[in-house]
Protein backbone atom coordinates (compact mmCIF):
# COMPACT_ATOMS: atom_id res chain seq x y z
CA UNK A 1 0.00 0.00 0.00
CA UNK A 2 1.33 3.24 -0.61
CA UNK A 3 2.99 4.75 2.56
CA UNK A 4 1.24 8.45 1.68
CA UNK A 5 -1.97 6.27 2.39
CA UNK A 6 -0.93 4.93 5.35
CA UNK A 7 0.53 7.82 6.96
CA UNK A 8 -3.02 9.50 6.02
CA UNK A 9 -4.78 6.50 7.82
CA UNK A 10 -2.35 6.37 11.36
CA UNK A 11 -2.94 10.30 11.48
CA UNK A 12 -6.58 9.67 11.88
CA UNK A 13 -5.74 6.87 14.27
CA UNK A 14 -4.34 8.90 16.36
CA UNK A 15 -0.95 6.72 15.82
CA UNK A 16 2.51 7.67 15.05
CA UNK A 17 4.68 6.00 13.09
CA UNK A 18 8.54 5.95 12.85
CA UNK A 19 9.89 5.46 8.61
CA UNK A 20 10.56 1.52 9.56
CA UNK A 21 6.94 1.02 10.90
CA UNK A 22 5.67 3.04 7.66
CA UNK A 23 7.42 0.62 5.75
CA UNK A 24 6.62 -2.19 7.63
CA UNK A 25 2.56 -1.53 8.00
CA UNK A 26 2.91 -0.28 4.12
CA UNK A 27 3.60 -3.32 3.21
CA UNK A 28 1.79 -5.82 5.65
CA UNK A 29 -1.42 -4.22 4.58
CA UNK A 30 -0.72 -4.16 0.71
CA UNK A 31 -0.15 -7.80 1.69
CA UNK A 32 -3.73 -8.22 3.25
CA UNK A 33 -5.52 -6.14 1.09
CA UNK A 34 -3.93 -8.41 -1.53
CA UNK A 35 -5.62 -11.39 -0.10
CA UNK A 36 -9.02 -9.80 0.75
CA UNK A 37 -9.61 -8.61 -3.30
CA UNK A 38 -11.32 -12.48 -3.09
CA UNK A 39 -13.84 -10.31 -1.76
CA UNK A 40 -14.71 -8.76 -5.69
CA UNK A 41 -15.76 -12.29 -6.49
CA UNK A 42 -18.28 -12.61 -3.76
CA UNK A 43 -21.70 -12.77 -4.88
CA UNK A 44 -23.74 -9.62 -3.65
CA UNK A 45 -26.96 -9.57 -0.77
CA UNK A 46 -29.76 -7.52 -1.17
CA UNK A 47 -29.78 -7.01 2.59
CA UNK A 48 -27.54 -5.86 5.28
CA UNK A 49 -25.45 -7.76 7.53
CA UNK A 50 -24.59 -4.83 10.06
CA UNK A 51 -25.34 -7.77 12.69
CA UNK A 52 -25.75 -11.64 12.34
CA UNK A 53 -29.50 -11.39 13.78
CA UNK A 54 -32.05 -9.52 13.59
CA UNK A 55 -32.15 -6.90 16.75
CA UNK A 56 -34.85 -5.42 17.66
CA UNK A 57 -35.14 -1.61 18.75
CA UNK A 58 -35.10 -1.86 22.66
CA UNK A 59 -36.57 1.84 23.09
CA UNK A 60 -37.12 3.09 26.68
CA UNK A 61 -38.21 6.23 28.41
CA UNK A 62 -35.30 7.90 30.10
CA UNK A 63 -35.16 7.79 33.24
CA UNK A 64 -32.79 9.47 36.09
CA UNK A 65 -30.72 7.20 38.07
CA UNK A 66 -27.68 7.14 40.10
CA UNK A 67 -26.32 3.53 38.86
CA UNK A 68 -22.66 4.32 40.06
CA UNK A 69 -21.39 6.49 42.54
CA UNK A 70 -19.60 9.38 40.59
CA UNK A 71 -16.63 9.15 43.40
CA UNK A 72 -16.90 5.45 42.51
CA UNK A 73 -16.18 5.89 38.72
CA UNK A 74 -13.70 8.94 39.34
CA UNK A 75 -11.29 6.93 41.14
CA UNK A 76 -9.46 5.03 38.82
CA UNK A 77 -8.96 8.33 37.03
CA UNK A 78 -6.27 10.80 37.68
CA UNK A 79 -8.49 13.54 38.82
CA UNK A 80 -8.21 17.20 40.15
CA UNK A 81 -10.95 18.66 42.08
CA UNK A 82 -12.78 15.82 41.20
CA UNK A 83 -12.69 16.94 37.15
CA UNK A 84 -11.24 14.78 34.54
CA UNK A 85 -7.99 16.14 33.73
CA UNK A 86 -7.37 16.58 29.84
CA UNK A 87 -4.71 18.00 27.72
CA UNK A 88 -5.71 21.62 26.03
CA UNK A 89 -7.77 22.02 23.49
CA UNK A 90 -6.40 25.36 22.07
CA UNK B 1 -7.51 -29.30 50.51
CA UNK B 2 -7.58 -25.96 52.17
CA UNK B 3 -8.14 -22.80 51.12
CA UNK B 4 -4.02 -21.97 51.56
CA UNK B 5 -3.16 -24.90 49.59
CA UNK B 6 -5.73 -24.36 46.92
CA UNK B 7 -4.31 -21.13 46.11
CA UNK B 8 -0.37 -21.92 46.87
CA UNK B 9 -1.20 -24.61 43.99
CA UNK B 10 -2.96 -21.92 41.82
CA UNK B 11 0.22 -19.50 41.98
CA UNK B 12 2.83 -22.24 41.40
CA UNK B 13 0.41 -23.34 38.37
CA UNK B 14 0.54 -19.53 37.12
CA UNK B 15 4.15 -19.41 37.41
CA UNK B 16 4.38 -22.15 35.32
CA UNK B 17 1.97 -21.53 32.37
CA UNK B 18 1.54 -17.89 32.92
CA UNK B 19 -2.60 -18.30 32.22
CA UNK B 20 -3.33 -15.60 34.34
CA UNK B 21 -3.38 -11.68 34.07
CA UNK B 22 -4.75 -11.36 37.41
CA UNK B 23 -5.89 -13.82 39.96
CA UNK B 24 -6.51 -14.51 43.62
CA UNK B 25 -3.05 -14.37 45.46
CA UNK B 26 -4.33 -14.78 49.19
CA UNK B 27 -7.50 -14.48 50.72
CA UNK B 28 -10.45 -17.43 51.61
CA UNK B 29 -12.54 -19.28 49.05
CA UNK B 30 -15.26 -19.25 51.51
CA UNK B 31 -18.51 -21.78 50.65
CA UNK B 32 -18.14 -21.28 47.14
CA UNK B 33 -19.83 -24.20 44.94
CA UNK B 34 -17.31 -23.97 42.43
CA UNK B 35 -13.94 -21.71 41.41
CA UNK B 36 -14.06 -19.93 37.84
CA UNK B 37 -12.11 -17.66 35.66
CA UNK B 38 -12.45 -15.63 33.08
CA UNK B 39 -10.97 -13.69 29.74
CA UNK B 40 -9.30 -10.72 31.12
CA UNK B 41 -11.46 -8.43 28.92
CA UNK B 42 -14.78 -9.12 31.04
CA UNK B 43 -15.02 -6.49 33.69
CA UNK B 44 -14.56 -7.75 37.55
CA UNK B 45 -14.41 -5.77 40.55
CA UNK B 46 -11.92 -7.88 42.28
CA UNK B 47 -8.73 -7.57 39.68
CA UNK B 48 -7.47 -5.78 37.40
CA UNK B 49 -9.12 -5.60 34.06
CA UNK B 50 -6.81 -5.23 30.80
CA UNK B 51 -8.13 -6.95 28.48
CA UNK B 52 -4.05 -7.71 27.61
CA UNK B 53 -3.61 -4.15 26.53
CA UNK B 54 -0.46 -1.93 28.17
CA UNK B 55 -2.43 0.91 27.64
CA UNK B 56 -4.93 -0.29 30.06
CA UNK B 57 -2.62 -1.40 32.80
CA UNK B 58 -3.83 -0.71 36.56
CA UNK B 59 -7.66 -0.40 35.44
CA UNK B 60 -9.91 -1.74 38.08
CA UNK B 61 -13.62 -1.39 36.54
CA UNK B 62 -16.58 -1.14 39.41
CA UNK B 63 -18.67 -3.66 38.30
CA UNK B 64 -19.23 -7.06 36.90
CA UNK B 65 -19.86 -8.06 33.71
CA UNK B 66 -23.37 -9.46 33.47
CA UNK B 67 -21.44 -13.50 32.76
CA UNK B 68 -19.54 -12.73 35.73
CA UNK B 69 -21.89 -11.57 38.36
CA UNK B 70 -24.30 -14.58 37.02
CA UNK B 71 -21.87 -16.92 38.02
CA UNK B 72 -21.31 -15.63 41.47
CA UNK B 73 -25.08 -15.32 42.27
CA UNK B 74 -24.60 -19.09 41.20
CA UNK B 75 -21.82 -19.75 44.11
CA UNK B 76 -18.72 -19.28 41.76
CA UNK B 77 -15.84 -18.20 43.12
CA UNK B 78 -13.64 -16.39 40.79
CA UNK B 79 -10.27 -17.34 41.27
CA UNK B 80 -8.11 -15.31 38.41
CA UNK B 81 -8.30 -12.90 35.02
CA UNK B 82 -6.96 -14.83 31.91
CA UNK B 83 -4.31 -13.71 29.54
CA UNK B 84 -5.12 -12.99 26.10
CA UNK B 85 -4.22 -11.22 22.93
CA UNK B 86 -4.61 -7.58 23.26
CA UNK B 87 -8.13 -6.84 23.24
CA UNK B 88 -8.30 -10.43 21.10
CA UNK B 89 -5.90 -9.74 18.19
CA UNK B 90 -4.52 -12.68 17.51
CA UNK B 91 -4.72 -16.42 17.42
CA UNK B 92 -1.76 -17.52 19.38
CA UNK B 93 -2.41 -15.43 22.49
CA UNK B 94 1.50 -14.11 21.82
CA UNK B 95 -0.05 -10.63 21.41
CA UNK B 96 -0.78 -10.05 25.13
CA UNK B 97 0.92 -7.24 27.16
CA UNK B 98 1.69 -9.29 30.03
CA UNK B 99 3.36 -12.14 29.56
CA UNK B 100 2.29 -15.48 27.16
CA UNK B 101 0.49 -18.36 28.39
CA UNK B 102 2.20 -21.63 27.79
CA UNK B 103 0.45 -24.94 26.41
CA UNK B 104 0.23 -27.59 28.98
CA UNK B 105 0.97 -30.43 26.97
CA UNK B 106 4.17 -28.63 25.36
CA UNK B 107 5.46 -25.56 27.06
CA UNK B 108 7.30 -24.39 23.64
CA UNK B 109 4.06 -24.17 21.63
CA UNK B 110 0.89 -21.85 21.75
CA UNK B 111 -2.54 -22.30 24.03
CA UNK B 112 -4.19 -20.50 21.03
CA UNK B 113 -5.68 -17.73 21.07
CA UNK B 114 -7.35 -15.08 21.76
CA UNK B 115 -8.19 -16.81 24.66
CA UNK B 116 -5.52 -19.17 25.58
CA UNK B 117 -5.28 -18.36 29.08
CA UNK B 118 -8.61 -19.36 29.38
CA UNK B 119 -8.06 -22.84 27.46
CA UNK B 120 -5.08 -23.41 29.88
CA UNK B 121 -7.02 -22.95 32.91
CA UNK B 122 -9.44 -25.02 32.01
CA UNK B 123 -7.18 -27.63 30.96
CA UNK B 124 -4.61 -27.87 33.98
CA UNK B 125 -7.14 -26.41 37.32
CA UNK B 126 -9.38 -29.26 38.54
CA UNK B 127 -13.21 -29.17 37.98
CA UNK B 128 -12.53 -26.08 36.24
CA UNK B 129 -15.04 -23.39 34.27
CA UNK B 130 -13.02 -21.06 32.20
CA UNK B 131 -15.18 -17.63 30.17
CA UNK B 132 -13.82 -17.30 27.16
CA UNK B 133 -14.58 -14.59 24.57
CA UNK B 134 -14.65 -15.30 21.12
CA UNK B 135 -14.97 -12.71 17.65
CA UNK B 136 -13.17 -14.65 15.21
CA UNK B 137 -12.59 -18.14 16.68
CA UNK B 138 -11.04 -17.22 20.01
CA UNK B 139 -12.44 -20.11 22.11
CA UNK B 140 -12.73 -22.79 19.93
CA UNK B 141 -9.10 -22.53 18.54
CA UNK B 142 -7.68 -22.32 22.03
CA UNK B 143 -9.52 -25.40 22.88
CA UNK B 144 -8.29 -26.95 20.31
CA UNK B 145 -4.98 -26.35 20.98
CA UNK B 146 -5.06 -27.26 24.85
CA UNK B 147 -7.24 -30.15 24.28
CA UNK B 148 -10.46 -29.11 25.89
CA UNK B 149 -14.43 -28.42 24.87
CA UNK B 150 -15.18 -25.07 24.16
CA UNK B 151 -19.01 -24.03 23.68
CA UNK B 152 -19.61 -20.83 22.29
CA UNK B 153 -23.43 -19.61 22.18
CA UNK B 154 -25.14 -17.64 19.05
CA UNK B 155 -24.42 -14.21 19.07
CA UNK B 156 -26.85 -12.51 21.35
CA UNK B 157 -27.04 -15.42 24.19
CA UNK B 158 -24.64 -14.12 26.69
CA UNK B 159 -25.33 -10.55 27.29
CA UNK B 160 -21.90 -8.30 26.45
CA UNK B 161 -22.23 -5.99 29.44
CA UNK B 162 -18.98 -5.25 30.95
CA UNK B 163 -16.88 -6.98 27.93
CA UNK B 164 -14.33 -4.80 26.53
CA UNK B 165 -15.75 -4.60 23.04
CA UNK B 166 -13.66 -5.63 20.05
CA UNK B 167 -15.76 -6.32 17.22
CA UNK B 168 -19.66 -5.27 18.60
CA UNK B 169 -21.51 -7.62 15.70
CA UNK B 170 -18.92 -10.99 16.33
CA UNK B 171 -18.29 -10.83 19.61
CA UNK B 172 -19.67 -13.59 22.51
CA UNK B 173 -18.69 -14.95 25.59
CA UNK B 174 -18.90 -18.95 25.80
CA UNK B 175 -17.35 -21.42 28.32
CA UNK B 176 -14.16 -23.54 27.83
CA UNK B 177 -13.98 -26.82 30.48
CA UNK B 178 -12.81 -30.64 30.17
CA UNK B 179 -16.07 -31.85 31.29
CA UNK B 180 -18.86 -30.88 29.11
CA UNK B 181 -21.41 -31.60 31.71
CA UNK B 182 -19.96 -28.19 33.12
CA UNK B 183 -20.90 -26.19 30.02
CA UNK B 184 -24.34 -28.00 29.84
CA UNK B 185 -24.83 -27.05 33.17
CA UNK B 186 -23.66 -23.47 33.31
CA UNK B 187 -24.30 -21.99 30.22
CA UNK B 188 -27.70 -21.40 30.73
CA UNK B 189 -26.85 -19.75 33.94
CA UNK B 190 -25.00 -16.99 31.74
CA UNK B 191 -27.28 -16.85 28.87
CA UNK B 192 -30.36 -14.99 29.33
CA UNK B 193 -32.26 -11.23 28.18
CA UNK B 194 -30.30 -8.44 29.93
CA UNK B 195 -31.45 -4.79 29.42
CA UNK B 196 -27.96 -3.61 29.96
CA UNK B 197 -27.11 -4.99 26.18
CA UNK B 198 -29.93 -4.93 23.94
CA UNK B 199 -28.71 -7.27 21.12
CA UNK B 200 -29.13 -9.81 23.95
CA UNK B 201 -33.06 -9.39 24.38
CA UNK B 202 -34.53 -11.29 20.88
CA UNK B 203 -33.72 -14.51 21.98
CA UNK B 204 -34.99 -17.34 22.42
CA UNK B 205 -34.98 -19.17 25.91
CA UNK B 206 -32.29 -21.89 25.96
CA UNK B 207 -34.11 -25.46 26.86
CA UNK B 208 -31.67 -28.32 27.15
CA UNK B 209 -34.00 -31.40 25.71
CA UNK B 210 -30.75 -33.14 25.27
CA UNK B 211 -31.70 -33.31 21.31
CA UNK B 212 -29.40 -35.79 19.70
CA UNK B 213 -27.39 -35.02 16.29
CA UNK B 214 -28.21 -37.16 13.30
CA UNK B 215 -26.57 -36.14 10.70
CA UNK B 216 -23.70 -33.50 9.65
CA UNK B 217 -22.55 -31.75 6.46
CA UNK B 218 -18.43 -31.77 5.92
CA UNK B 219 -17.69 -29.23 3.22
CA UNK B 220 -14.77 -29.95 0.80
CA UNK B 221 -13.09 -26.82 0.88
CA UNK B 222 -12.44 -27.04 4.90
CA UNK B 223 -9.99 -30.07 5.01
CA UNK B 224 -8.23 -28.51 1.79
CA UNK B 225 -5.14 -28.02 2.94
CA UNK B 226 -4.89 -29.26 6.27
CA UNK B 227 -1.98 -30.77 7.94
CA UNK B 228 -1.84 -34.72 7.51
CA UNK B 229 -2.00 -34.58 11.30
CA UNK B 230 -5.06 -33.43 11.37
CA UNK B 231 -6.64 -34.95 8.78
CA UNK B 232 -6.16 -38.50 10.38
CA UNK B 233 -7.55 -37.63 13.38
CA UNK B 234 -10.35 -35.74 11.85
CA UNK B 235 -11.34 -38.68 9.46
CA UNK B 236 -11.16 -41.47 12.48
CA UNK B 237 -13.41 -39.18 14.43
CA UNK B 238 -15.80 -39.00 11.52
CA UNK B 239 -16.13 -43.05 11.69
CA UNK B 240 -16.70 -42.63 15.33
CA UNK B 241 -19.76 -40.68 14.70
CA UNK B 242 -20.64 -43.16 11.77
CA UNK B 243 -20.86 -45.68 14.64
CA UNK B 244 -22.46 -43.37 16.96
CA UNK B 245 -25.33 -43.72 14.25
CA UNK B 246 -24.88 -40.25 13.03
CA UNK B 247 -24.77 -39.50 9.29
CA UNK B 248 -21.73 -37.87 7.22
CA UNK B 249 -22.10 -36.08 4.22
CA UNK B 250 -19.72 -34.17 2.53
CA UNK B 251 -20.98 -31.29 0.87
CA UNK B 252 -19.76 -27.63 -0.66
CA UNK B 253 -20.31 -24.75 0.52
CA UNK B 254 -18.30 -22.14 -1.63
CA UNK B 255 -18.82 -19.31 0.05
CA UNK B 256 -17.02 -20.21 2.95
CA UNK B 257 -13.52 -19.20 1.50
CA UNK B 258 -15.18 -15.34 1.39
CA UNK B 259 -15.80 -15.29 4.92
CA UNK B 260 -12.23 -14.59 6.56
CA UNK B 261 -11.67 -11.28 4.21
CA UNK B 262 -15.03 -10.38 5.30
CA UNK B 263 -14.75 -10.89 8.90
CA UNK B 264 -11.36 -9.27 9.40
CA UNK B 265 -13.17 -6.15 7.42
CA UNK B 266 -15.56 -5.90 9.91
CA UNK B 267 -13.49 -7.19 12.98
CA UNK B 268 -10.83 -4.33 12.61
CA UNK B 269 -13.56 -1.57 11.48
CA UNK B 270 -15.37 -2.54 14.59
CA UNK B 271 -12.78 -2.86 16.64
CA UNK B 272 -10.72 0.84 15.39
CA UNK B 273 -13.74 3.05 16.08
CA UNK B 274 -13.82 0.78 20.04
CA UNK B 275 -10.43 2.06 20.58
CA UNK B 276 -10.59 5.45 19.90
CA UNK B 277 -11.58 5.65 23.32
CA UNK B 278 -8.15 4.63 24.77
CA UNK B 279 -6.53 7.99 24.69
CA UNK B 280 -4.84 7.97 28.33
CA UNK B 281 -7.86 9.75 30.24
CA UNK B 282 -10.46 7.73 32.36
CA UNK B 283 -8.95 4.19 31.80
CA UNK B 284 -5.40 2.97 32.96
CA UNK B 285 -2.43 4.51 31.81
CA UNK B 286 -2.81 8.24 32.07
CA UNK B 287 0.02 10.36 32.90
CA UNK B 288 1.21 12.07 30.04
CA UNK B 289 2.24 15.58 29.25
CA UNK B 290 -1.00 17.87 29.87
CA UNK B 291 0.91 20.78 27.74
CA UNK B 292 0.31 19.15 24.59
CA UNK B 293 -2.28 19.90 22.73
CA UNK B 294 -4.91 16.94 22.54
CA UNK B 295 -4.00 15.59 19.46
CA UNK B 296 -0.45 15.05 19.93
CA UNK B 297 -1.77 13.91 24.26
CA UNK B 298 -3.90 10.81 22.70
CA UNK B 299 -1.17 10.57 20.11
CA UNK B 300 1.65 9.80 22.59
CA UNK B 301 -0.13 7.71 24.41
CA UNK B 302 -1.63 5.13 21.67
CA UNK B 303 1.65 4.97 20.17
CA UNK B 304 3.42 4.02 23.55
CA UNK B 305 1.23 1.67 24.25
CA UNK B 306 -0.61 -0.08 21.76
CA UNK B 307 1.05 -3.26 20.30
CA UNK B 308 2.18 -3.93 17.05
CA UNK B 309 -0.68 -6.31 16.49
CA UNK B 310 -3.31 -3.26 17.69
CA UNK B 311 -2.07 -0.64 15.54
CA UNK B 312 -1.73 -2.86 12.17
CA UNK B 313 -5.46 -3.73 12.87
CA UNK B 314 -6.62 -0.27 13.79
CA UNK B 315 -5.21 0.94 10.30
CA UNK B 316 -6.86 -1.54 8.63
CA UNK B 317 -10.23 -0.39 10.37
CA UNK B 318 -9.66 2.50 9.44
CA UNK B 319 -8.88 2.19 5.94
CA UNK B 320 -11.38 0.30 4.91
CA UNK B 321 -14.21 2.59 6.27
CA UNK B 322 -12.55 5.49 4.87
CA UNK B 323 -14.18 7.45 2.08
CA UNK B 324 -13.41 5.66 -1.32
CA UNK B 325 -12.69 2.65 -0.09
CA UNK B 326 -15.51 1.76 2.00
CA UNK B 327 -18.02 0.73 -0.60
CA UNK B 328 -15.34 -2.17 -1.55
CA UNK B 329 -14.67 -3.05 1.67
CA UNK B 330 -16.88 -2.52 4.44
CA UNK B 331 -20.45 -2.74 2.63
CA UNK B 332 -19.49 -5.66 0.85
CA UNK B 333 -18.34 -7.69 4.04
CA UNK B 334 -21.67 -6.87 5.62
CA UNK B 335 -23.45 -8.60 2.24
CA UNK B 336 -21.18 -11.67 2.59
CA UNK B 337 -21.83 -12.05 5.69
CA UNK B 338 -25.29 -13.04 5.00
CA UNK B 339 -24.20 -14.94 1.98
CA UNK B 340 -22.29 -17.25 4.57
CA UNK B 341 -25.74 -16.76 6.70
CA UNK B 342 -27.68 -18.09 3.94
CA UNK B 343 -24.72 -20.88 3.52
CA UNK B 344 -25.36 -22.50 6.72
CA UNK B 345 -29.05 -22.35 6.48
CA UNK B 346 -29.12 -23.87 3.45
CA UNK B 347 -27.19 -26.91 5.56
CA UNK B 348 -29.33 -26.86 7.82
CA UNK B 349 -32.46 -27.75 5.81
CA UNK B 350 -31.05 -30.93 5.81
CA UNK B 351 -27.94 -31.56 8.54
CA UNK B 352 -28.28 -30.79 12.32
CA UNK B 353 -24.50 -29.10 11.99
CA UNK B 354 -21.82 -28.33 9.87
CA UNK B 355 -18.58 -30.19 11.09
CA UNK B 356 -15.18 -29.53 10.16
CA UNK B 357 -11.60 -29.76 12.08
CA UNK B 358 -11.58 -26.58 14.04
CA UNK B 359 -7.66 -25.65 13.45
CA UNK B 360 -5.58 -26.71 10.08
CA UNK B 361 -2.73 -27.81 12.84
CA UNK B 362 -1.41 -28.60 16.05
CA UNK B 363 -0.73 -25.67 18.30
CA UNK B 364 2.65 -24.59 16.75
CA UNK B 365 6.22 -23.77 18.63
CA UNK B 366 6.87 -19.82 19.30
CA UNK B 367 9.75 -19.98 17.05
CA UNK B 368 7.69 -20.89 14.65
CA UNK B 369 4.86 -18.50 15.43
CA UNK B 370 7.58 -15.28 15.49
CA UNK B 371 8.38 -15.83 11.45
CA UNK B 372 4.31 -16.14 10.58
CA UNK B 373 3.57 -12.82 8.66
CA UNK B 374 -0.20 -11.11 9.59
CA UNK B 375 -1.58 -12.54 6.40
CA UNK B 376 -0.21 -16.33 7.11
CA UNK B 377 -1.63 -15.45 10.77
CA UNK B 378 -5.26 -14.27 9.94
CA UNK B 379 -5.05 -17.64 7.27
CA UNK B 380 -4.77 -20.41 10.30
CA UNK B 381 -8.14 -18.62 11.58
CA UNK B 382 -10.07 -19.62 8.11
CA UNK B 383 -12.28 -22.96 9.65
CA UNK B 384 -13.39 -20.98 12.90
CA UNK B 385 -14.55 -17.35 11.33
CA UNK B 386 -16.95 -18.07 8.99
CA UNK B 387 -19.62 -19.22 12.12
CA UNK B 388 -17.77 -16.25 14.23
CA UNK B 389 -19.19 -14.34 11.11
CA UNK B 390 -22.52 -15.74 11.20
CA UNK B 391 -23.10 -15.37 14.73
CA UNK B 392 -23.93 -19.32 14.65
CA UNK B 393 -23.29 -21.37 17.85
CA UNK B 394 -20.49 -23.73 17.69
CA UNK B 395 -18.12 -26.24 20.06
CA UNK B 396 -14.81 -27.41 19.73
CA UNK B 397 -14.33 -31.01 21.19
CA UNK B 398 -11.33 -32.87 21.53
CA UNK B 399 -10.86 -35.50 18.99
CA UNK B 400 -7.51 -36.90 18.36
CA UNK B 401 -3.73 -36.41 19.83
CA UNK B 402 -0.83 -36.84 17.07
CA UNK B 403 2.42 -38.03 17.72
CA UNK B 404 3.70 -35.73 19.81
CA UNK B 405 1.26 -35.80 22.16
CA UNK B 406 -0.68 -32.48 20.46
CA UNK B 407 -4.51 -32.00 21.01
CA UNK B 408 -6.23 -31.81 17.99
CA UNK B 409 -9.96 -31.00 17.59
CA UNK B 410 -13.36 -31.13 15.39
CA UNK B 411 -15.78 -28.45 15.13
CA UNK B 412 -19.30 -28.54 15.17
CA UNK B 413 -21.78 -25.22 13.97
CA UNK B 414 -25.62 -25.68 14.51
CA UNK B 415 -28.56 -22.67 13.44
CA UNK B 416 -28.76 -20.17 15.93
CA UNK B 417 -30.16 -20.60 19.05
CA UNK B 418 -29.59 -24.50 18.61
CA UNK B 419 -26.80 -24.81 21.49
CA UNK B 420 -28.78 -27.99 22.89
CA UNK B 421 -27.86 -30.24 20.16
CA UNK B 422 -24.18 -28.88 20.30
CA UNK B 423 -24.06 -29.20 24.10
CA UNK B 424 -25.85 -32.91 23.64
CA UNK B 425 -23.11 -33.98 21.13
CA UNK B 426 -20.50 -33.07 23.84
CA UNK B 427 -21.59 -35.35 26.34
CA UNK B 428 -22.25 -38.21 23.64
CA UNK B 429 -19.23 -37.36 22.56
CA UNK B 430 -17.44 -37.50 25.81
CA UNK B 431 -18.59 -41.13 26.32
CA UNK B 432 -16.46 -42.86 24.10
CA UNK B 433 -13.77 -40.01 23.71
CA UNK B 434 -10.79 -40.23 26.05
CA UNK B 435 -10.36 -36.57 26.53
CA UNK B 436 -6.19 -37.05 27.95
CA UNK B 437 -5.61 -34.16 30.60
CA UNK B 438 -2.05 -32.58 30.77
CA UNK B 439 0.45 -33.72 32.78
CA UNK B 440 0.83 -31.13 34.85
CA UNK B 441 3.88 -30.91 37.42
CA UNK B 442 4.69 -28.21 39.69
Amino acid sequence: MDKDIVARVAKAAHIRLTDEELEKYSKDLGDILEYFAILDEAPNHEGNGINPIEVADVLRDDVPEEKFESEKLLADMKTYENYIRGPKLV
Amino acid sequence: MSDADTLSKLSKLNEKYQMFNDFCRDGELGDAKFLFSAKDNLTSEEYETCAGSRILGGYRPIFDATSIAKLKAAGGKLVGKTNMDEFGFGTFSANSGFGIPRNPFDLSRSCGGSSGGSACAAAVLDDHISLGVSTGGSICCPASFCGTYGIVPSYGRVSRYGLIDYGNSLDKIGILSVDPKQMTKYLPIIAGKDKEDPTSCVQPELKITHKKMKSVAVPREAVEGIAKDVLEAFNKALEDLKSMGIDVEYVDMPELKYAMPAYYILATSEASTNLARYVGMRYGQQEGDLTLGFDDYFTSFRTEYFGDEAKRRILLGTYTRMEGFRDRYYAKALQVRLVVIDAYKKMFQQHDAVLTPTMPFVSPKFDDISRMTPVESYKADFLTVPANLAGTPHLNCPCGYNADGMPIGMQFVSDHWNEDVLLTMAEEWDKQFEVRKAEVSL
